[in-house]
């Protein structure tokens, strides 16, 4: 097993040791899953056939901009940075470590609310169950890759909670998954276009695996990898 | 014998504070060296850019061998555990994990502990042990026993003259000038961005002048005497406690240490 490797599968032990993570991808958003699953389709039983992707933009938000940033703030605004450039660790090993550890545990939490939302709530599966996870797989990364930023580019713990509320925040309230889109002003859905989780959750609808729901996702990705590796060669 | 270090002309300014005024040195290879100073005389800035951590505004560097640095201000992910790290730097290195270095350091006693949970000099000793993971020839340790408690103090110095038999060549930077008189082949003081001496312990007693210190232990309290002439003082000290019919205890003449002549340079303006 190479250096990489060795380092993604540490990242994963290090994450469930470290507790905030589990919050963040998995007791929070499974809580709020089971609370907001309930009452949704109890108030508006319409809500069952939207029930899986709402609640995985509120898992995937919260995993990639409250859970991802701040463990990267841990390595990259502190002395541990310095302590892998000094011995022969490349910066990039934490940001990929991280991303890939949280990519897998969003992953599983996903999974979890996609199997239990039909058995508690009668929630309808996905009609295109092979493109749901590719869907899944491509907001979740894009999401992950936005965090990174933040958890790059704040290097102050108290800062980067506030910055991240204000990507969490208009993420859930102005994505589609809390009331629909089309109620909101106009310039409150075009803020909200500017957030992955609105394009995540067109994306994860039934047929909404379409290059319309698609095109955001390459340039929001490109774009955040461009700004990680400038951020990191800065460090 | 081929120098392991070579600094020429090394300048480094933070915006308009200079903090680096073109300073030379080299070090021999397998020596211990230290670097002394006040607190911001530049020694950890001179470090980190002969490690290559730190740009420079100009100069030149050479450091012949692989380098191992164990860094002033060091730290892992808090639930890190030691043999994790030990691993992961030893992946990244490409090099086998040296069992009796780790044993020498304790490392593998602290294994159930997380990072968060160790104490400081168990923290030290594990950075020492990431410094030495790649088998550097030259090792840098910054302040590498602050916070330690005795014990922990002199088992690392113990460590370090290890790695000196083995033919290492050891950069240190420290405040603690005892620990450095007795670890160290040469030193280098910066004073104010410029190195202000290079050489042996006893080469700066020279250079400071020769200075003694007489210690008196009497019925009425210990006093100390400051002298560069150890004869006359002493026999006109213990005329003079003769005639005040003074009882002498105790009597005890050195010739100062490193500190002393340190503070004296300091005193000077080098």
């Amino acid at each position: 097993m190479n250096g990489l490797l060795y380092g993604v599968a540490l990242q994963w032990k290090l994450d469930i040791r470290s507790k905030s993570l589990l919050v963040t991808c998995y007791i929070v958003p499974l809580i709020f899953f089971l609370l907001m699953g309930g009452i949704f389709t109890s108030v508006m039983p319409e809500m069952r056939s939207t029930l899986i992707p709402s609640m995985i933009v509120m898992c995937v938000s919260m995993g990639a901009f409250i859970g991802l940033p701040p463990s990267l703030v841990e390595t990259y605004g502190s002395d541990v940075k310095k302590v892998y450039k000094a011995n022969g660790v490349p910066l990039y090993l934490g940001l990929a470590a991280m991303f890939l550890s949280a990519f897998a545990h969003l992953m599983i939490s996903c999974t979890i609310i996609l199997l239990l939302a039909p058995i508690l709530f009668e929630a309808a599966l996905p009609v295109q169950l092979p493109f749901f996870f590719p869907a899944l797989a491509i907001y979740i990364i894009v999401s992950l890759s936005i965090g990174s930023i933040l958890g790059l580019a704040v290097n102050n713990q108290a800062k980067l909670t506030m910055i991240a509320q204000l990507m969490f925040l208009p993420s859930i309230m102005l994505s589609g998954i809390m009331f629909p889109i089309d109620l909101l002003p106009d310039f409150l859905e075009s803020i909200g276009r500017i957030f992955p989780a609105s394009w995540g959750y067109r994306l994860m609808l039934d047929h909404g695996f379409c290059p319309e729901n698609l095109w955001y996702f390459i340039p929001a990705f490109c774009g955040a990898i461009i700004i990680c590796a400038i951020l990191l060669k800065r460090k | 014998m081929k120098d392991a270090i070579q600094v020429r002309e090394l300048k480094k300014s933070y915006g308009s504070h200079m903090v680096l005024k073109g300073i030379d040195f080299q070090i021999e290879k397998g020596e211990i060296f230290a670097l002394l100073g006040v607190n911001g005389a530049g020694k950890t800035t001179a470090l980190e850019c002969i490690e290559g951590l730190r740009k420079y505004d100009s100069g030149a560097i050479t450091v012949n061998g692989k380098m191992g640095i164990q860094l002033q201000s060091s730290s892992l992910p808090a639930h890190m555990k030691p043999m994790e790290a030990v691993k992961l730097f030893a992946k990244w290195n490409k090099t086998k994990i040296d069992d009796a270095m780790l044993d020498g350091l304790g490392i593998k006693e602290m294994e159930k502990k997380q990072y968060i949970q160790l104490s400081t000099g168990q923290k030290r000793r594990l950075h020492l042990a990431l410094a030495l993971i790649g088998n550097p020839d030259v090792i840098f340790l910054d302040e590498p026993t602050a916070g330690l408690d005795v014990e922990g103090r002199l088992s690392l110095h113990d460590q370090i003259r290890k790695l000196k038999s083995q033919g290492k060549t050891i950069v240190l930077a420290s405040h603690d000038m005892a620990e450095v008189e007795t670890l160290c082949d040469r030193i280098a003081i910066l004073n104010s961005g410029n190195i202000a001496f290079c050489g042996t312990a006893s080469e700066l007693t020279d250079r400071v002048g020769r200075k003694y210190f007489i210690h008196i232990k009497t019925q009425q309290g210990d006093n100390t005497y400051e002298t560069d002439n150890i004869e006359d003082t002493l026999i006109s000290l213990l005329n003079e406690l003769k005639q005040k019919k003074i009882h002498v205890l105790d009597i005890k003449v050195d010739c100062g240490t490193l500190e002393q002549h340190f503070i004296e340079m300091g005193r000077r303006g080098a």
